[in-house]
């Protein structure tokens, strides 16, 4: 399969915090969620892939093409939608797409005026007097509006009220249509990911934990529950973390398998959410 | 990098309206011509900047389609753009007020320009955001307040050095002047280049 984003043993220091080995594939034609707490090293990653940061050492390619080369080939394919408003807040939107539009090859108008009306926007307002949502909501317009290949977003529903998100979801269902597209966005907020996500990465204080289909997420990690007597050292080891309570432990495994076997009916095995898979591994020790 | 540089009037064009007011004010004051056109050349170019020292512009403009040196040559590209039609401006006001200005106050002007152009666009990427317009303020108040007392001290102590300035011809000043600036921007855009292509955003 052929990969879009490539990030290979990619490390970038900061004072206090590090991204660290990364090994990292996005697949052409799917969507990719990039998940992780506050903090994990999410928002490092894009800009690494956005060329914005450059990584200490290891190697950066999108397309197959590295930056230093094809810097421009690259930007040209990506459309992008930050967390926070990049586009110059005194103006206007059609005043932005002045400035935008030029930079693409690829970019078309009608399209553009298309999700503004689907999108309700203003388009003589200025963009600070924008809700959040419209904020975003500007920001995929325009991020749609040159036949982007990989539409890459940081965080786009953070923020965002409910119905919005479901509608956001919607409309990145609805481009995925188009089998050349590849989206790949982060986020914290997982339950967004189960209705639209096929892989899911997962990164933990600047360390890439998993990149699995959501399937293969769904069969490796289960929640366990059950009473106390039933952990001692060996036992343990089936786990990712174990959360202790007096009336009995629930923990999340990575080899479900393996539990059964040492348990057999004496542990109740549950459906782990993405949710519980951050929680549990914030929690601690790495077994997997 | 055209687009790059059209950037700054859609940008400014609110701004622009009082370009006008700007420069006929100074025309009125009866300020020097050289001046004058000085103030004009600094306009755009300066105001470019309130936006350009946002992070928030450049996640922007590093997100485009656009390389990093074309960032950076849109700027010095952009400056030398900007001050031509800004002394074609003001050299219209002028005239159409009937002051009279030679063509060494728009060299001069120029010149003078592209001098500070060259010595402070690098502060804008080596200055964190919010520090530099003060920075640039003050160091333009310098070179306009402290500037001439010091030359002319200069000039008076250190007579070697005017006696060799007071011997060349003047189109060999002239040339040499010109050099030197053209010089001084060149390497200032190379710096600025290298120091941009390092950051972060």
């Amino acid at each position: 399969m052929e990969n879009v984003v490539e990030l290979k043993s990619v490390t970038k220091n900061f004072k206090g915090f590090s991204v660290e080995n990364i090994d990292l594939q996005v697949k052409k034609g799917f969507v990719t969620g990039f998940i992780g707490a506050n903090g994990a090293g999410k928002s490092t990653t894009i800009k690494m892939i956005m060329n914005l940061l450059r990584p200490d050492s290891g190697e950066v390619k999108l397309f197959g093409l590295d930056y230093t080369a094809h810097e421009k080939e690259i930007k040209e394919r990506i459309g992008f939608v930050y967390d926070s408003n990049v586009f110059f807040e005194g103006m206007n939107l059609k005043d932005i797409k002045r400035i935008v539009a030029p930079a693409y090859k690829h970019w078309d108008d009608t399209l553009f005026y298309q999700y503004t009306d689907q999108f309700k926007l203003p388009l003589y307002k200025k963009i600070k007097t924008f809700s959040k949502g419209m904020q975003m909501k500007a920001s995929l317009a325009i991020a749609l509006s040159h036949h982007a290949e990989l539409i890459i977003m940081d965080e786009p529903t953070a923020g965002l009220d409910p119905i919005f998100r479901r509608e956001l979801l919607d409309l990145l269902q609805e481009l995925m249509i188009d089998g050349n597209r590849t989206i790949f966005f982060s986020t914290h907020i997982t339950t967004d990911l189960d209705r639209i996500a096929d892989y899911i990465a997962f990164i933990q204080n600047g360390e890439l934990v998993f990149n699995q289909s959501l399937n293969d997420v769904a069969e490796n990690y289960a929640l366990v529950k059950g009473g106390m007597e039933l952990l001692d050292r060996d036992t343990e080891k089936s786990f990712v973390h174990i959360h202790r309570a007096p009336t009995g432990f629930e923990a999340l495994t990575g080899n479900i398998k393996a539990v059964k076997n040492t348990f057999g009916d004496s542990v109740v095995i549950e459906k782990a959410s993405l949710e519980d898979i951050m929680y549990y591994f914030k929690g601690g020790i790495h077994h997997v | 990098m055209f687009n790059l540089i059209r950037r700054d009037v859609i940008l400014q064009k609110r701004l622009l309206l009082t370009f006008l007011p700007f420069i006929l004010f100074f025309i009125f004051m009866d300020v020097h011509p050289t001046v004058t056109f000085l103030v004009a050349n600094i306009f755009i170019p300066y105001n470019a900047f309130y936006y350009d020292e946002k992070a928030e512009t450049n996640i922007l403009l590093n997100s485009l389609p656009y390389t990093r040196k074309e960032i950076i040559g849109s700027r010095y590209l952009g400056a030398i753009v900007y001050m031509v039609l800004a002394v074609g401006v003001t050299s219209l006001a002028l005239f159409a007020l009937n002051k009279p200005f030679t063509m060494t106050d728009i060299a001069v002007g120029s010149g003078l320009f592209l001098l500070f152009a060259a010595l402070t666009f690098p502060l804008f990427y080596i200055l964190k955001p919010g520090h530099i317009t003060t920075v640039i303020l003050f160091s333009f108040i310098l070179l306009v307040g402290i500037g001439p007392p010091i030359m002319s001290f200069l000039a008076e102590h250190l007579t070697a050095i005017t006696d060799f300035v007071a011997n060349l011809s003047l189109p060999v000043l002239y040339t040499g002047a010109v050099l030197a600036i053209v010089t001084l921007y060149g390497v200032s855009w190379g710096v600025t280049t290298m120091i941009y292509q390092r950051k972060s955003f």
